[in-house]
């Protein structure tokens, strides 16, 4: 999905087998670890989201580490324009794997509101440059979308999904 | 005599041949205009130096038979906003540097040049601030006009010269604080900064070409989205602006309904820089304190408004729609007593703390005397004593009838900054109490305003005060249904620009800490 | 009687082997099971220096600061007492009597005496601004 064009080549672990890899990724799912890359609105509702009010601590997604060596899940929070786009890729490549990534607003999906004739200088998405895995739409997406993204990233991560999406009270 | 009598006569005895003109207020939004030529331009910021006049904005609009550098000056003490224009060649556009005088042109020129592809004479620094690479040509020029092959070298901005002994480090783009993708690469000595600059135009999302191609009502959206913790007093400047413009009158309800959801919006931006400067300086608690004060507000607005973050409430002419009086006086009410209990956990857990006074007192001293050259505006100029508010000189909306005071520092200090912040959400919930009593029933938007707004021709800058500053919007007209030229004068520029200068020599984390005490949101500089 | 006693001394250190081994599992287990569980993937920017998304420029090997070379003399001081304490410790009757514990402060005081000095030499504050 999405226009992808870049490529890591990821090589396989050297101990797998199907229990191990369970295991593995139900470990990985409850304990997500976010890189603190919030580029601009969207990153006030990230910030929202880790908050008292709409905690992302009972995911186990609470930890935004500063350095890309100690983390596994880039939310892309904002618009990225052609300036930001080759430290996006230093970054993501800067992570260890496995690693995710979620488009977080309608400026890291396509572009969003920017995107007009002649404009010269938008990425429009941000998987023109890195692959992603979960897209989160808004502007700015509401904390729990943010959250129900995560939800959807530990389902595509583990097979299962493991709380139960909220009934709509109206 | 008025001040702009009294500029008018001192002008006309010393520059005889020079053009100046009086201008209605009222609809332009400037008192007197100036047109200058190459020749005497300096002579004429002189002029004003010496009268303390300090630069709002300098920015370039293409007229395409010429180009047009505009100037806007201001003082402290009394209201009178000067502009000054100076017409160039559209071919081989030149003119004189004035960032000997004014030290913050050295940044507007250096944009103006990247923008427009005017060359400014003597400017120390003239390499591209905001763009990328890769760009071939002059974005805002309304032809495709190429940059020239010899200029391609002025594209890569920053390459600091490798000198034997010194270290550079960089604050990136990505860093775990809440001002957004700043860059700032600092050379160091041991713990000492020696220089700090900063690298802008992460975040360049082409406001000002977007409202060249859309309508007025198009472009309500991105005001917002500029600064997003204090949105609409983004979306005020803007729809005050084409209301004059089009000579709307709006209705009284609506002044008082925008009055108060905007000082409820400063206030939450204000909880949101309270949360994130302590966490500059490692004090992760009052984050949590903070945002959940927040979350009230949210969801007051929301209630109004539709949206938590970038909100676009106002419309030409009033209101997006009306308050539910009931549930929005209550929770407001309830908000504001709450609020200054909070207020007073909050002088126990971050005023009184030992270690934040430390680490805040006495650093950052910015002095009065930079305000002229500079231009910075917002609580930083009211920690240095200065008490200018735009919302006192120039009143807008309902603050003309409601009373509130003006809180300073004394040295303009971080400390200095924080406690003039803090009083600002105490005043403001006064006015928030003050605006719901005197809440007028009425409409809540003017009836006869035509879908496609087509204003006459003409120019006008409107300025408000925001959460970070004087926040000004020029908008050329030319009669059609999309502006021809919009030029956002925003805060966090100027106040920005003071970094460098205040950093020299001190140890890194004060510096961080004087940062923090800024309150600058990058995507508003970066438009 | 000379092998019962070099195998209490040995027993005695058994406790002490004990620890060592554990230490050193502990500390390199985490990374040998991450080199066998965890997936690779090597992009043309993973091995560059993280400096906030940018490459880093300028020279590493610069002349350092001597603020910091003051506080490494002061760190040997430091560590020298904490050597000399160690027979102490082991030497140290339980429940002795005053002389040992008096004697003790004063030997403390006098290896303390460095640090003392560089204290009152104003080593421990830095300025707050250098240039103007």
């Amino acid at each position: 999905m999405g226009k992808r064009s870049f490529h890591l080549e990821t090589k396989d672990p050297i101990i797998k087998f199907a229990v191990l890899d369970k295991i593995l990724d139900l470990a990985r799912a409850n304990s997500l670890w976010p890189i603190t890359f919030g580029l601009a609105c969207c990153a006030i509702e990230m910030m929202c989201a880790s908050m008292a009010r709409f905690d992302i601590a009972r995911f186990g997604a609470e930890v935004f580490r500063p350095s890309p060596r100690q983390a596994d899940l880039m939310i892309v929070s904002g618009t990225v324009t052609k300036k930001m786009a080759p430290i996006l890729v230093t970054l993501y490549e800067q992570m260890p794997s496995p690693k995710w990534v979620i488009a977080m607003g309608n400026c890291a999906i396509s572009g969003g509101p920017f995107v007009f004739e002649g404009q010269y200088n938008l990425v429009e998405g941000v998987d023109l440059l890195v692959p992603v895995d979960i897209y989160v739409p808004g502007c700015p997406p509401r904390p729990e979308g943010l959250l129900e993204g995560l939800m959807k990233l530990e389902e595509k991560i583990t097979g299962t999904r493991r709380f139960p999406v909220p009934e709509p009270k109206w | 005599m008025t001040m702009t009598n009294r500029v008018i006569e001192e002008f006309k005895a010393e520059f005889k041949s020079v053009d100046i003109t009086e201008a209605p207020y009222e609809k332009q939004g400037y008192h007197l205009s100036i047109e200058a030529r190459t020749g005497n331009l300096l002579n004429i910021i002189d002029f004003l130096d010496k009268r303390e006049f300090y630069i709002i904005d300098l920015f370039c609009v293409d007229y395409q038979d010429y180009l047009e550098l505009v100037y806007f000056f201001n003082t402290h003490r009394e209201l009178c906003r000067i502009k000054v224009t100076l017409k160039l060649d559209p071919v081989k556009p030149v003119a004189p540097t004035i960032s000997n005088t004014y030290t913050i042109a050295r940044w507007y020129e250096r944009e103006v040049h990247e923008f427009f592809g005017v060359y400014f004479e003597g400017h120390p620094n003239l390499t591209y601030l905001f763009l990328h690479e890769e760009i071939g040509h002059y974005p805002l020029r309304k032809q495709h006009v190429p940059v020239p092959d010899g200029d391609k070298k002025l594209l890569n901005s920053f390459r600091p010269h490798e000198e034997e002994n010194s270290f550079f480090i960089n604050l990136g783009p990505q860093h775990p604080s809440t001002h957004g993708v700043l860059r700032v690469v600092l050379k160091m000595d041991g713990e000492y900064l020696i220089s700090a600059e900063p690298v802008l135009g992460y975040l360049h999302r082409m406001h000002e070409k977007m409202a060249e191609n859309k309508s007025y009502m198009q472009f309500m959206p991105n005001p917002a989205r500029m600064d997003y913790p204090g949105a609409l007093l983004f979306n005020l400047a803007y729809v005050e602006a084409v209301e004059k413009l089009c000579g709307i009158e709006v209705p009284e309800r609506a002044k008082y309904i925008r009055t108060i959801t905007c000082e409820l919006n400063r206030i939450a931006s204000h909880l949101l820089w309270l949360g994130a400067f302590p966490a500059d300086l490692g004090a992760l608690t009052p984050f949590m304190y903070a945002f959940d004060d927040r979350e009230n507000i949210l969801d007051i607005l929301e209630d109004v408004t539709g949206s938590r973050l970038t909100y676009c409430y106002f419309r030409f002419g009033g209101l997006y729609n009306d308050i539910n009086e009931e549930t929005f006086i209550d929770a407001t009410k309830r908000f504001i007593e709450r609020m200054r209990e909070r207020l007073v956990m909050y002088d126990k857990l971050i005023t009184g703390n030992v270690i934040f006074i430390n680490r805040v007192k006495n650093i950052g001293i910015l002095e009065q005397g930079q305000a002229k050259k500079y231009g910075f505006s917002g609580p930083v100029i009211r920690s240095t004593g200065i008490p200018f508010d735009m919302r006192k000189v120039d009143p807008y909306a309902a603050y003309g009838s409601i009373d509130f005071e003006i809180p300073t520092g004394h040295i303009g200090d971080n400390m200095d900054r924080y406690m003039v912040r803090m009083k600002e959400i105490e005043i403001s919930l006064n006015i928030i109490e003050e605006g719901i009593k005197r809440l007028p029933s009425g409409p809540f938007k003017t009836e006869k305003v035509p879908k496609k707004l087509k204003p006459p021709k003409g120019d006008i800058y409107n300025a408000v005060e925001s959460t970070r500053g004087e926040t000004g919007v020029y908008i050329v007209s030319d009669e059609s249904d999309t502006p021809y030229r919009m030029r956002w004068r925003v805060p966090s520029y100027s106040n920005l620009m003071t970094f460098p200068h205040l950093s020299r020599g001190v140890l890194i984390a004060d510096a961080i800490a004087t940062l923090g005490s800024y309150d600058i949101v990058v995507p508003e500089i970066d438009r | 009687m000379d092998i019962i006693n070099s195998m209490q001394t040995l027993q005695e250190f058994f406790h002490v082997a004990v620890f060592a081994v554990v230490a050193v599992i502990f500390t390199i287990s985490p990374i040998i099971i991450a080199y066998l569980l965890a997936p690779r993937t090597v992009g043309k920017k993973t091995f560059v220096t993280y400096e906030c998304g940018i490459e880093p420029f300028g020279n590493a090997w610069i002349r350092y600061s001597v603020h910091y070379y003051i506080y490494a003399l002061i760190f040997i001081a430091f560590d020298v007492d904490v050597l000399y304490l160690f027979p102490i410790a082991l030497s140290y009757t339980k429940g002795g009597n005053a002389f040992e514990f008096y004697s003790l402060i004063v030997f403390v005081l006098i290896l303390a005496l460095a640090v003392i000095y560089a204290w009152g030499k104003g080593v421990f504050t830095w300025k707050r601004k250098i240039l103007s």
